[in-house]
């Protein structure tokens, strides 16, 4: 016989100010099967658990319904003080009273009314609910961690020092990400190569750290604490243990003119290459589809050349499978490339370049090597004008979100640039500043005083080429919407920031969330920035959304903590709520009939095959059983099976069909 | 006469929809009071029985929502799912079972707006089709009502 | 039909099989399923187009695989019903001899069910006109209309589930309709029962349906039932491409295409 507590919770004003909560606590006290009923303030506070305890003991209650906050919120929390009570932690469940009825709707006798149909059909839902008790599954104290830039290198490092073995998986041939393209940062200008390299050679030599580059993920199976990644490692053409990075190999290449990634196409490289002189593996790639021998049958001068004989034309892709019990997406961002703007003639005018490509030209290892050239000709600009929000910010055509980033880099720029060049003019058209971090507000300041940047509020309307200048046309907002022209020698667009091309896959791939700019979606926007809904997969960086290094760097801390706390069992327990093949005794044994439609539609291959023998050993029949292991719990299987032989822990068909009932019929 | 409020029972799962059914609630966005969730693991779990079951105990309406095809958190469970629904979808409407009473939709947990929007245009279509009779009829409730 | 009845009582003779599943007289003109387990009872074997009762149906039966290896007498709809419980692995090669018999009335053995497959390849499963346009008219009905339609001829249903019986692939050990925990569908005969009842044979044989029409002709009422199973079987075609049981093939319903239309999903 059920004995069912109800706490209905007032959550404050949340839920008591639309839903009569006295009235629902009452009606839910009617119900058959309900010992005891109440409502409370805060039921999630801990006179709140408090009295669901007491009750627990006094009544001696076989099962709890909470109408409160939604399950995802606070399940979690009401369980466990169910479990410390005594009571199985599966026979609670929730009402979700306040997200889905008291903030979506007026206050209201359909509103209450509603809520008391909300509380019914979770009570009817508990008085199916069966005793369950948590799976263990085994932890592999080894982390996967998916991008090697500067987030990924700092999340790595914490978790190599904390102990455990970390894969750390780059898709280009060296680590370092967008921060190696960076000459310095804000707000201290520091040489960012300066400060990434050490960390970069850091996790070269760290003992727990395997790094791997030019690979990328293939597939990932599995769940938490067990996950089974496959790594493609593409063919770099180099037996990396006999090269030596002497680089003899990248200065005979005959293959001189391919536009270098690494410096935006502001600069070449050749077939065989290292992407930059810091990088970390120092051991090239050779591009196959720019090779002579690759695409042509000809050269390998680089074979020839090579001491040590490390050059293999032969290389395959290879497949490396790895048990690892933890993720962490590091995989960043990328410049949105503003040909999509006309106006600002990028694409059309070579003059006219982003962000990003200005950091190229003002790194000392650039293709400029360091000094701020116009990529037409050359010369050195005599006037710069930056464009901010060049494509953020902007619902129409671009992206709407601001990119975070630019608006003190294009600070950063201009002062680099007057610090370059002491008679050259800077100017800004700019929206608004925003300088929210640690000693940012002063640096803008710094620009605007010190190194006496213009700052134009305003956006640009067009900009054109005329005798080898740029005309830039905008307008100053602050001074009576007066038009400004300015005849420019170069004009860099701070870009928005967007998702990196592959990131959509890449989140297929391990079911992740994303949101519709492909950038990963975190578990909570408040309370929750590290995890994914994907239960042992974390994010660090950029991937998430744009952020400035510091944040970054918080972040993929964060992010390590939370596989450390993982790793700091032995055991995990899985949610028992899995799927199940009916037995009954003979001479049925089950009412499965082995038609297997539901292994076929299994995502995970959790279900396999049982022979059902007799004392003699003689198979009576063939069933199909659940792998507890590798059940997820989505039950599809369910929903196939005809004959309802196999069902699901927590959403029985029982229970299902109970709720529908519940739901629809008023007492 | 009181306004004819439609009674409409909507299958969610749990990794999108009821996500994005939460995030309805954070952001205050209201809706109709006439839909009434009840949670699945995933849109694969739901049987189209509980569907008939629905229509049997008088509901007027049905929404069955979830994750978006390739963002299921179990992979293919809305793959199946879509199959099944085109399926039976075709047996409704062979049988005369008025199809635009049920509505299915993929709303992601970040759709906080689609879900109420979602309901309220459900709300208004049934409110358009009015109650359904005839299916009670069928399942007796009019005649339970006539002997009470 | 001797060359049938020579090839059966040889099968039992030998001891090949213990039990040759065939056509025999029944009352009236009418023939019946038989079960010859010795070799005189194989003279009772006939094949005439009389002979509609889907024999498959008893290749799962508990009471007939008791009596041992079956033989079994198969036109080409029986033959769609083997090919499909093979597939839904109900039966092995080696559990069954099979005596086809072609479209032309001749004898014609098979060794393997790929080969059955290769056989069937030829003789694709064709919904008649007679029907596609029955089907037609009552989808041009208005909605309403439609419902009153079906709900009248469902009347006379008493739920003997003789179609149920009939049907090769409804072997399930429980079926659903006799869950009473909880209880799905209406037993009643009672418009609702009527109406839940076919909806979910319908349902369970989406991709499943071979277009035997053994469901019609057991049916005592004589109520049109095969049109639903035949209007799913278009919908398949419809949606899905072809039907039909096949060994590669998934099931259509336990399988997907990432682009299945969706032109309702919103």
């Amino acid at each position: 016989m059920s004995k069912i507590g109800v706490f209905i919770c007032h959550c404050g004003e949340n839920i008591s100010a639309t839903v009569d909560v006295a009235r629902v606590a009452e009606a839910a006290g009617q119900i058959e099967g309900v010992a005891f009923s109440t409502d409370y303030k805060y039921m999630c506070s801990d006179p709140g658990q408090t009295m669901i305890k007491q009750a627990i003991k006094e009544k001696g209650l076989t099962g709890v319904v909470v109408g409160s906050c939604s399950p995802r919120m606070h399940e979690p929390t009401f369980r466990k003080a169910c479990q410390e009570a005594g009571l199985n932690p599966f026979m609670c469940e929730m009402a979700n009273l306040r997200e889905h009825c008291s903030w979506v709707h007026d206050k209201s006798e359909a509103t209450t009314q509603k809520a008391i149909d909300l509380v019914r059909t979770l009570v009817e839902k508990v008085k199916l609910n069966k005793p369950l008790y948590s799976i263990k599954v085994p932890v592999t104290k080894t982390a996967l961690v998916i991008g090697g830039g500067i987030a990924g290198i700092q999340a790595s490092l914490d978790i190599a020092n904390a102990g455990h073995q970390v894969i750390l998986v780059e898709r280009d041939p060296s680590i370092g990400g967008h921060m190696s393209q960076l000459s310095e940062t804000f707000p201290t200008l520091d040489c960012s190569q300066c400060i990434l390299t050490p960390r970069m050679v850091e996790v070269a030599q760290h003992p727990n750290i395997k790094l791997m580059t030019y690979a990328e993920l293939e597939k990932l199976e599995g769940s938490i604490g067990s996950f089974k990644a496959t790594i493609r490692k593409k063919a770099k053409s180099i037996d990396e243990d006999l090269c030596n990075g002497c680089g003899t190999c990248t200065t005979k290449c005959p293959t001189k003119k391919i536009p270098s990634e690494f410096n935006t196409g502001l600069g070449m490289r050749t077939a065989i290459y290292v992407p930059f002189p810091q990088a970390v593996p120092n051991k090239p790639v050779i591009d196959k589809e720019n090779c002579s021998y690759y695409q042509k049958g000809k050269c390998k001068v680089c074979e020839k050349v090579c001491p040590t004989g490390a050059i293999r034309f032969d290389q395959e892709d290879e497949l490396v499978e790895l048990e690892v019990g933890a993720v962490v997406i590091a995989t960043g961002f990328d410049i949105m490339q503003p040909s999509g703007f006309p106006e600002y003639g990028y694409g059309k005018y070579k003059d006219v370049i982003t962000g990003l490509q200005f950091e190229r030209l003002a790194s000392a290892s650039g293709p400029t090597l360091g000094e701020i050239r116009r990529p037409s000709d050359g010369k050195i600009p005599e006037k710069i004008v930056f464009v901010a929000c060049a494509g953020s910010r902007d619902p129409a055509k671009g992206i709407p979100y601001c990119s975070k980033i630019c608006c003190m880099y294009t600070a950063k720029h201009a002062m680099l640039y007057q610090h370059k060049v002491h008679h050259g003019k800077s100017y800004i058209f700019y929206m608004d500043i925003r300088a929210a971090g640690k000693n940012y507000e002063e640096f803008v300041r710094r620009a605007i005083v010190e190194d006496e940047v213009n700052y134009i509020r305003g956006r640009v309307s067009k900009i054109y080429e005329e005798n080898g200048k740029l005309i830039v046309k905008g307008v100053d907002t602050l001074s009576s919407a007066k038009p400004v022209e300015i005849e420019a020698d170069m004009v860099v667009l701070a870009s928005a920031a967007v998702a990196n091309p592959g990131a959509e896959a890449l989140a297929q791939k391990m079911h992740v969330s994303y949101d519709s700019y492909n950038f990963f979606s975190e578990a909570h926007p408040k309370l929750k920035p590290v995890e994914t809904n994907t239960a042992g997969i974390f994010l660090a960086g950029a991937c998430q959304a744009p952020k400035d290094i510091p944040e970054t760097v918080s972040q993929a801390s964060g992010a390590a903590s939370k596989v450390i706390i993982l790793f700091s069992k032995d055991e995990l327990s899985r949610d028992p709520l899995i799927a199940v093949v009916n037995r009954s005794p003979a001479p049925v044994f089950s009412t499965c009939v082995g038609c297997f439609m539901c292994a076929s539609a299994c995502p995970y291959q959790a279900i396999g095959e049982e022979l059902i023998t007799n004392r003699q050993g003689k198979v009576i029949k063939k069933v199909a059983k659940v792998n507890p292991g590798l059940c997820q719990g989505c039950g599809t299987c369910v929903a196939f099976c005809r004959s309802k032989s196999i069902d699901i822990q927590g959403y029985s068909n029982e229970q299902m069909c109970a709720e529908v009932i519940a739901l629809l019929n008023h007492e | 006469m009181t306004e004819f409020e439609p009674k409409i029972i909507a299958f969610v799962c749990n990794w999108c929809t009821y996500a994005g059914a939460d995030l309805t609630g954070t952001s205050r966005i209201k809706y109709a009071q006439n839909v009434k969730i009840i949670r699945f693991p995933c849109t694969g779990r739901i049987d189209f029985m509980l569907l008939l079951k629905s229509f049997g105990e008088g509901a007027d309406g049905i929404i069955v929502s979830g994750c978006h095809p390739n963002d299921c958190h179990y992979t293919s469970g809305n793959f199946h799912a879509r199959r099944r629904w085109i399926m039976f979808r075709g047996l409704l409407d062979m049988l005369g079972i008025d199809v635009r009473r049920i509505q299915y939709s993929w709303v992601s947990a970040a759709e906080g707006s689609k879900w109420a929007d979602i309901v309220n245009s459900t709300v208004n279509t049934i409110r358009e089709l009015g109650p359904y009779t005839e299916y009670e009829k069928v399942a007796g409730y009019l005649e339970k009502e006539a002997n009470q | 039909m001797s060359e049938l009845v020579k090839k059966a009582a040889a099968l039992l003779e030998s001891k090949l099989v213990q039990v040759v599943i065939g056509y025999g007289k029944g009352t009236g003109n009418r023939t019946r399923a038989i079960f010859a387990t010795q070799v005189a009872e194989c003279e009772n074997l006939i094949f005439d187009s009389r002979c509609v009762q889907n024999l498959a149906v008893y290749l799962t039966k508990l009471e007939i695989k008791k009596l041992g290896k079956p033989a079994i007498v198969a036109p080409v709809p029986v033959l769609r019903s083997i090919l499909q419980l093979a597939v839904e692995n109900q039966i092995a090669e080696s559990d069954l001899v099979i005596l086809g018999i072609t479209p032309e009335s001749e004898l014609i053995d098979f060794e393997s069910f790929a080969s059955i497959e290769t056989f069937l390849s030829t003789h694709k499963i064709e919904i008649e006109e007679k029907y596609t346009k029955t089907i037609d008219a009552i989808k041009a009905m208005p909605v309403a209309e439609r419902f009153a339609y079906w709900v009248k001829e469902l009347e006379p249903c008493f739920k003997c589930y003789a179609c149920r019986g009939a049907c090769p692939l409804c072997y399930c050990t429980r079926c659903t309709v006799d869950d009473n925990q909880p209880q799905w569908i209406s037993v009643a005969s009672h418009p609702l029962g009527n109406l839940e009842w076919h909806i979910m044979r319908a349902m369970h044989l989406a991709g499943r349906c071979t277009d035997c029409e053994a469901c019609y002709n057991a049916c005592p009422m004589g109520i049109p039932i095969h049109l639903l199973t035949k209007s799913m079987l278009q919908d398949v075609a419809d949606n899905f491409g072809s039907y039909g049981p096949s060994l590669d093939k998934q099931n259509t319903l336990s399988s997907f295409k990432p682009d299945d239309k969706e032109s309702f999903i919103r």
